[in-house]
């Protein structure tokens, strides 16, 4: 192994476990602003580092210093010790697992050789996902379970009876991926998006297979045990369900693993239906000819998106007394801000002017299209959050009547109609 | 009796489908949040240390007071009538004689345990002389220990400066 693949592979790996495990803070400040925003409230906004409040952003660090330095406490009725422990750790490292196979940008090429942008270089794609999202209800049901209390043993039976309802119609969804796109490689599958359907359109999964798209989102939903879908957690009848007798990091990681095992779901959703690291319209051949073309789209968008944010920061971000050291917070992130963006743009104006090798015209490539990955990856991780606040948690039968008679024959037939499909006109 | 018939929701195929109806919820908390992120100035919130509630009644019960006499001396006769009726047993009262005619007792020293009390402003129903009220408009009292919670005569009978004083 020499030194490139060295560097593309840890670089791979810290984007995984940043995405699984660096966007929790990141998407527990989401989470609770957009809570706050669509019910016309704030959300926490006062927390402050020397008059730093970033939005909000520091309150997700405080409570994460909280549960750190909080006591390990086993309450005194556990029996099975172990399995307490190691539930939580189950959950947090297979959600951190699933992202091991999702691509971030198209095979990179450096002097002649191929480099897989996933963190684990397999191609087993979406059997990974299968295994290892199955597998981290198992630290749900495990934590549910050696609790020794009715509320975490009731959450534990939930949660077993809704992912063996939901993983079947997922598996099914996926199935009729796999024959439309004839592979289980992600980057297959992504590479399969980067074309045109029907002339005009990008041929995304949610444009080829609307229907799998629909069933797998919602299971993906179930799956991350999130509203709708969270009758595990539960808070109006079960306390909080499976980790109602933890508290500190324990429940941190629990905490963790449910919003890793959110971000992973995201990007397989991205991965799968949204064309994955594609820019819409142009796969990675074009996107290597117009290099060019897109460095220069990017020196005009960085700025003019720089003093866009700027201006609505300036507008949104006050504070009333003046003498309060977080009313100074606006003029110096002003300060920042700028200069990120302008070093941002000349260093684009630099690698522009001064022309890039066939290996630059590679990494740029990549560089583009792991940005694109990441923009699509948040906005749908905005989906999930935005769904938490509009819907309304099913009850436990409408949820089986809906996982069993409507996801499951639907995906069924979503099968039945793709084989026809891909039998008669090939592929 | 006229038959009023109910329509029924919930059996058209758009109502089973659910998606329409998901999609309209969606529209809706996306408007809002949409509306708020690009102009956060009209959002209910109160910012409550630096903007303090108006809207409070003036029936609405706060810390106590003892009110006065004109000339500045306390109404309060040491009758125990409040001590009496509170459920909460907060009041502690010590009294003394009092030889200017006003009275035949006054109070010594009148201590409110503000932590014990529920605020249910039975004391003030309780007092015969009309010397104990509920009506300041202090709603947070704070402290930094429990001791000084125990307000005595002397605040009780003057909120105005203390008030004043912590504020500056």
């Amino acid at each position: 192994m020499d030194f490139v693949s060295v560097i593309v592979i840890i670089v791979n790996i810290l984007l995984a476990v940043k995405l699984a495990v660096g966007t929790t803070p990141i998407l527990v400040w989401w989470e609770r602003r957009v809570a706050g925003f669509i019910q016309d409230r704030t959300g926490p906004n006062r927390c402050h580092i020397g008059g730093f409040r970033l939005g909000g952003f520091i309150q997700s660090i405080a409570d994460m210093m909280k549960l750190m330095f909080k006591e390990d406490f086993t309450p005194s009725h556990i029996r099975y010790k172990f399995l307490f422990t190691i539930a939580p750790a189950v959950v947090f490292f297979c959600s951190l697992l699933t992202f091991a196979v999702v691509p971030f940008a198209d095979n990179l090429i450096i002097d002649g050789q191929s480099h897989m942008m996933q963190a684990v270089p397999i191609h087993l794609g979406i059997l990974w996902f299968f295994a290892y999202a199955g597998l981290s209800t198992y630290g749900i049901i495990l934590g549910g379970y050696s609790s020794n209390s009715k509320f975490g043993l009731l959450s534990a039976i939930r949660t077993t009876a809704q992912v063996i309802s939901y993983e079947a119609s997922m598996a099914l969804a996926v199935v009729s991926i796999i024959i439309s796109y004839g592979s289980i490689h992600l980057n297959d599958m992504v590479a399969a998006q980067g074309e045109l359907a029907f002339g005009f359109l990008p041929s995304w999964g949610v444009v080829i297979q609307p229907l799998a798209a629909l069933i797998f989102i919602i299971c993906a939903f179930a799956e991350s045990n999130r509203t709708p879908f969270d009758i595990s957690e539960g808070e109006s009848e079960i306390v909080a369900g499976y980790h109602t007798e933890y508290s500190a990091m324990r429940f941190g990681l629990f905490q963790v693993g449910e919003f890793a095992a959110m971000a992973s779901l995201c990007a397989f959703i991205v991965t799968m239906f949204f064309g994955g690291y594609h820019i819409p319209w142009m796969d990675t051949a074009t996107l290597k000819a117009n290099i060019d073309n897109v460095l220069m789209v990017l020196i005009l968008l960085v700025p003019a998106m720089t003093l866009l944010f700027i201006g609505w920061m300036q507008k949104n971000n006050r504070w009333k007394n003046p003498n309060d050291p977080r009313a100074r917070e606006t003029r110096v992130l002003t300060k920042v801000f700028l200069g990120l963006g302008s070093i941002t743009t000349i260093a684009l104006i630099y690698v522009l002017l001064s022309g890039l090798s066939e290996n630059g015209i590679s990494i740029a490539t990549a560089a583009v299209q792991v940005s694109t990955f990441l923009v699509k990856f948040f906005m749908m991780c905005f989906v999930f959050i935005w769904v938490r606040w509009t819907l309304l948690r099913f009850r436990y039968d409408q949820l089986q009547m809906l996982g069993w008679k409507v996801l499951l024959p639907l995906a069924l037939l979503n099968i039945v109609i793709t084989a026809i499909v891909i039998v008669f006109l090939g592929n | 009796m006229g038959v009023k018939i109910i329509e029924r929701h919930g059996n058209s195929l758009k109502d089973k489908l659910y998606l329409p109806a998901i999609a309209g919820g969606m529209k809706t908390t996306f408007k809002r949040f949409i509306k708020n992120l690009a102009n956060n100035s009209n959002l209910e919130t109160r910012q409550y240390p630096e903007v303090q509630p108006n809207d409070i009644t003036d029936r609405y019960r706060g810390v106590h007071r003892l009110t006065k006499w004109d000339d500045g001396s306390e109404k309060c006769v040491a009758c125990f009538m409040c001590a009496t009726a509170c459920p909460a047993q907060c009041n502690f009262i010590e009294a003394e004689e009092r030889l200017d005619n006003v009275a035949e007792k006054r109070p010594k020293q009148f201590k409110i345990d503000l932590l014990e009390c529920v605020f249910c402003g039975y004391c003030v129903e309780a007092c015969p002389c009309d010397a104990i009220r509920m009506d300041t408009g202090i709603f947070s009292f704070v402290a930094s220990s429990r001791e000084e919670f125990v307000v005595d005569k002397q605040r009780l009978m003057s909120h105005e400066e203390y008030v004043q004083k912590e504020q500056e």
